[in-house]
């Protein structure tokens, strides 16, 4: 086994080694990514408030039609006022109100309003009302048919029941939704939002809290130890940076997979994804480094290391879209490497753009992890060449 | 600068020549000169911050010198990686990962001089059994005492049969026990003919284990020599006081007879004897003793040490 080899698995054997490390490598951000996935898919039924001040069977059935409809949970509320509350409060998405008389005016044909309250720039609302819409314009149309079959026969309510029957009987216009090429900023809901951002915040948060293990590495006096052997300085960094770059891209590699298998993720083209997870890893596994040798001891790297990790996580639009903050704070996010990350993992995912398309995220990840080794090298190398990086003991001499 | 004992340079394994090196405005080190020869234990004494660990370093490797030349096993080894192979380091602080056992701690650093399977191997097992640590080498360090890790720490500077081994206070915080066992294996260490510099603020380790002794402070080695060699330049004498019953004055006059003693004068119950050499003309004087009909008490030999040397030189006490 070569020296880089040994310093990269002597390293690789440690991180096994801490349970608490592996917890933090693996099991964490599988369970995140499930939770986060959770709550952003949850959210997928439009909360519709209905009232009714008709006691009509009409009536009724609107609103049984409304609580029958897939993605649609319908819940009753007394009065308007406060059904327009809960919708501008964005506690509904949308609110119906049935008025009084409405089942006498449609078996006598006529015209009824039914109140549809949703906020005109409210993308959700506006879909949800667009749906309850679409559930009274079915409804209309049976009302329609049995107004017209009465005419001719039978009383209203023999009709409405056969136009309903024959309704259901008819067979369904297949929809099959199929993505479209969007200019989308956002990741798509649910999965395919939380697997990639934890991905990316995690691997990230990782690598810098690993730093912990460079800096305790330096204080045992292991560099010099390696440095005394007839090993270059650059063997001994590349060596401890390959660790931690395979740290990386193992975990992305699992993140991928649990995603793929277990959620159904789809990462976009394999080439740009590839090469994604493999600069990305390049980037924490640097930034760690980095942090190795700019933190004083371990505690300091376990400790400051994840808020720094998190906090570029929430600039750089790993918590929350970059699409839903101010331009000037979009700007900023764009200093942190997070906010490439999840922009090329958008394009990938939402955008369904391939290697080249991502290829200006990728320019700029590939300059940040040339960066961050640039820097690591620089401090590591002042610490391998024997510079008094390192504690010693007291110089303090006594006299007599 | 005292200088004695001098050899010629052929031979050495280890040659200094004018070493320097600042950190910044401060002279760690400045001018620091010796050579050691196969089977020679150096011992570099100073108090903390007098630049032996820099001096140590520069010879490691681990610090480039400003100024001067090292020649080892008669390779120029200033910014020459490979003539480290030929040096093991033991480093003052135990340099050894504690989550891994002794066993993967030898092996991963006998890969860092490219030992092969084989020989590695070999080195390990020979290495944990010269440190009587064969028993625990499936172990995780951090369950080790602190003599064990010193020892393991030895070893490890051992895995790559160096030509130079060098020590730089390797008996820092360990138990007598340990110390005495450590000292045993350095001593031994020179007896197998490896050169070892040994540095230390202990001087009675200095005196027990090295053949030659370097005194260094403020950066410059400011006297060199076996400890004989440096406390005559001091130009102090041993002392013999023979506690007695009997004729002291008789017993003093004869004491004066035997070869080799200065001065010798009857006290209230002891005779005062003053020598070139307490230790080897002790025998004569208990003879002489035993002839004069009185009897010996007691012994009291006391010999000027490095620490009284140490002390003339540089008006500072080595330890604190």
């Amino acid at each position: 086994m070569t020296p880089l080899l040994a310093i990269a698995a002597a390293s690789l054997r440690r991180v096994l080694r801490d349970r608490t490390a592996l917890f933090f490598i693996l099991v964490l951000p599988v369970v995140l990514m499930v939770i986060v996935g959770a709550v952003a898919s949850g959210g997928q039924d439009f909360r519709i408030g209905v009232v009714e001040r008709d006691t009509s069977a009409a009536a009724g059935a609107l609103v049984k039609e409304l609580a029958d409809t897939p993605g649609l949970d319908v819940s009753r509320y007394r009065d308007a006022a406060s059904l327009e509350i809960s919708v501008a409060r964005s506690d509904l998405d949308a609110g119906v109100v049935i008025p009084a008389g409405f089942g006498s005016a449609i078996r006598t044909g006529k015209p009824v309003v039914l109140q549809l309250m949703a906020e005109q720039a409210n993308s959700t609302q506006q879909a949800a009302a667009l749906r309850v819409r679409s559930v009274v314009a079915s409804e209309g149309a049976r009302v329609q048919a049995a107004l017209f079959a009465s005419r001719y026969g039978g009383s209203y309510a023999e009709n409405e029941a056969r136009a309903r029957s024959l309704q259901i009987r008819t067979a369904a216009v297949g929809v099959v939704p199929e993505t479209v090429k969007t200019t989308a900023a956002t990741l798509p809901a649910g999965y395919e939002y939380s697997a990639p951002t934890e991905l990316v915040l995690f691997v990230f948060l990782t690598a810098v809290a690993s730093g912990a293990t460079i800096v305790e590495t330096r204080r045992l006096g292991m560099f010099e130890r390696m440095s005394s052997a007839p090993v270059a300085p650059g063997t001994i960094i590349l060596g401890s940076a390959l660790t931690y770059v395979s740290i990386a891209l193992v975990q992305s590699i699992i993140l991928v997979a649990v995603g793929s298998l277990v959620f159904g993720v789809s990462w976009g083209d394999p080439l740009g994804a590839g090469a994604l997870l493999l600069l990305w890893s390049l980037v924490g596994g640097s930034a760690g480094m980095v942090a190795g040798t700019l933190f004083r001891t371990p505690e300091q790297a376990s400790a400051i290391g994840p808020v720094v990790g998190i906090a570029l996580a929430m600039l750089g639009g790993c918590m929350w879209p970059l699409s839903i903050v101010s331009p000037t704070m979009r700007e900023i996010g764009h200093v942190t490497p997070q906010a490439w990350a999840v922009d090329a993992w958008t394009a990938l995912l939402a955008r369904h753009a391939t290697l080249t398309g991502i290829g200006g995220e990728l320019g700029v990840l590939a300059l940040f992890a040339t960066l961050f080794f640039a820097l690591s090298t620089i401090r590591l190398r002042a610490s391998v060449s024997g510079s008094p990086f390192r504690r010693h003991a007291s110089t303090r001499a006594v006299r007599p | 600068m005292l200088q004695v004992g001098r050899q010629e340079s052929s031979g050495y394994v280890l040659e200094c020549e004018g070493l320097a090196k600042s950190f910044g405005d401060r002279r760690a080190v400045e001018g620091v000169g010796f050579r050691i020869a196969p089977g020679e234990i150096y011992g570099l004494l100073g108090p903390n911050g007098a630049g032996k660990t820099t001096t140590m370093k520069m010879i490691c490797g681990l610090l480039r010198p400003d100024r001067g030349s090292i020649t080892i096993a008669g390779r120029q080894a200033i910014g020459n990686i490979d003539v480290r192979g030929l040096v093991g380091y033991v480093p003052q602080d135990v340099a050894l990962y504690p989550d891994l056992s002794a066993r993967e701690n030898l092996q991963f650093i006998g890969r860092l001089y490219r030992l092969d399977r084989r020989t590695l191997a070999e080195r390990v097992a020979e290495a944990l059994a010269l440190t009587e640590l064969t028993e625990r080498a499936g172990d995780r360090l951090d369950a080790y005492s602190g003599g064990m890790r010193r020892r393991l720490n030895i070893a490890a500077g051992l895995l790559n049969h160096p030509r130079l081994l060098i020590l730089d206070e390797p008996t820092v915080g360990v138990d007598p026990q340990s110390r005495h066992a450590i000292l045993e294996r350095v001593q031994a260490f020179g007896r197998d003919g490896l050169a070892v510099v040994y540095t230390t603020h202990y001087m009675e380790e200095a005196e027990r284990v090295c053949d030659r002794v370097g005194i260094i402070d403020h950066g410059r080695l400011i006297a060199e020599g076996t400890r004989r060699e440096l406390v005559a330049e001091l130009g102090e004498h041993d002392s013999i006081e023979l506690e007695a019953s009997g004729n002291l004055d008789r017993l003093a006059e004869v004491c004066r007879s035997v070869p080799g003693v200065s001065t010798a004068a009857a006290a209230d119950h002891s005779v005062q004897i003053v020598t070139e050499d307490g230790r080897s003309i002790l025998p004569a004087v208990l003879e002489a003793a035993d002839r004069s009909g009185c009897a010996v008490t007691s012994v009291d030999v006391t010999e000027p040490d490095l620490e009284a040397v140490f002390l003339h030189l540089t008006g500072t006490a080595l330890r604190e």
